[in-house]
């Protein structure tokens, strides 16, 4: 079964299971939760603002 | 109960709100005050059930004024975010030359808020600004593209595995309310972003 089809076979079934949004919840959450643990020790030593701006210049993000 | 309902034209999502939600309905309250706007892109699958993580969410609004802008900026640092770019003065020469400036909240760098700035020289993304379909979930109202655009715009132009997969999901998520004579009528509107 290719990556695609798995994505309508879970738009199908979250169409009339709405409880699945239950753990489409828990997913983003948690990656949420990490990315903010992650810079947030990632710049513990440093003004966040100037770390991060830094950081987003190195990835492109910032010109 | 289904995913989703149609009330008055509003496509109502039957589900919670998310941490990532939240994020985005404290940055719109904002917008919302000075001008108006549109999501697009990942944020538009993930509302409606894709399961997928973003880094960043799209929201095109009109290319304002330095007066407006600096009431905006100001009432988005006054919420708890910050800018990447700087400081009003900073951010204002990217934004008034069409180059999207982003905005966190404070000691986060994810999820931010990229802001692209539309005027009509930016047909395609005009045209979406100004045909805004609006969803809900739970209190926070919002505008999207309609959806056979953003299917399209996704397929036509962005094209990555990621916009492929979420065009898949929308088709399949909202094919009752698809209207396919609208892919045609959109088709030539978006395919002018390529010109």
């Amino acid at each position: 079964m290719k990556e695609i089809d798995y994505v309508e076979m879970y738009a199908l079934n979250i169409k009339d299971n709405p409880e699945l949004f239950k753990q489409q919840k828990k997913l983003i959450e948690s990656q949420m939760h990490s990315s903010s643990t992650l810079f947030r020790n990632m710049f513990k030593d440093t003004d966040f603002k100037t770390g991060a701006r830094i950081y987003l210049r190195k990835i492109g993000l910032l010109k | 109960m289904k995913a989703y309902n149609i009330e008055e034209g509003t496509i109502i999502l039957n589900r919670d709100l998310t941490e990532l939600d939240i994020f985005v309905k404290d940055f719109l309250e904002v917008v919302k005050k000075h001008t108006k706007h549109l999501i697009v892109s990942g944020f538009v699958s993930i509302s409606s059930g894709r399961t997928r993580g973003t880094e960043d969410v799209d929201v095109l609004i009109p290319l304002i004024s330095k007066e407006n802008f600096d009431n905006l900026f100001d009432d988005l640092e006054k919420a708890g975010f910050w800018c990447f770019q700087g400081n009003k003065d900073i951010a204002y020469p990217y934004f008034s030359e069409k180059v999207s400036i982003r905005f966190a909240r404070e000691n986060e760098m994810f999820p931010n808020m990229e802001v692209i700035p539309v005027d009509e020289t930016r047909k395609v993304k005009f045209f979406e600004l100004s045909h805004p379909q609006k969803m809900k979930v739970d209190n926070f109202e919002f505008n999207i593209p309609p959806i056979e655009f953003e299917i399209l715009y996704k397929e036509l132009i962005l094209k990555a595995k990621k916009d492929i997969e979420d065009a898949k999901h929308l088709r399949v998520m909202f094919s009752e309310i698809i209207d396919e004579k609208r892919f045609e009528k959109y088709r030539p509107i978006i395919l002018m972003e390529l010109k």
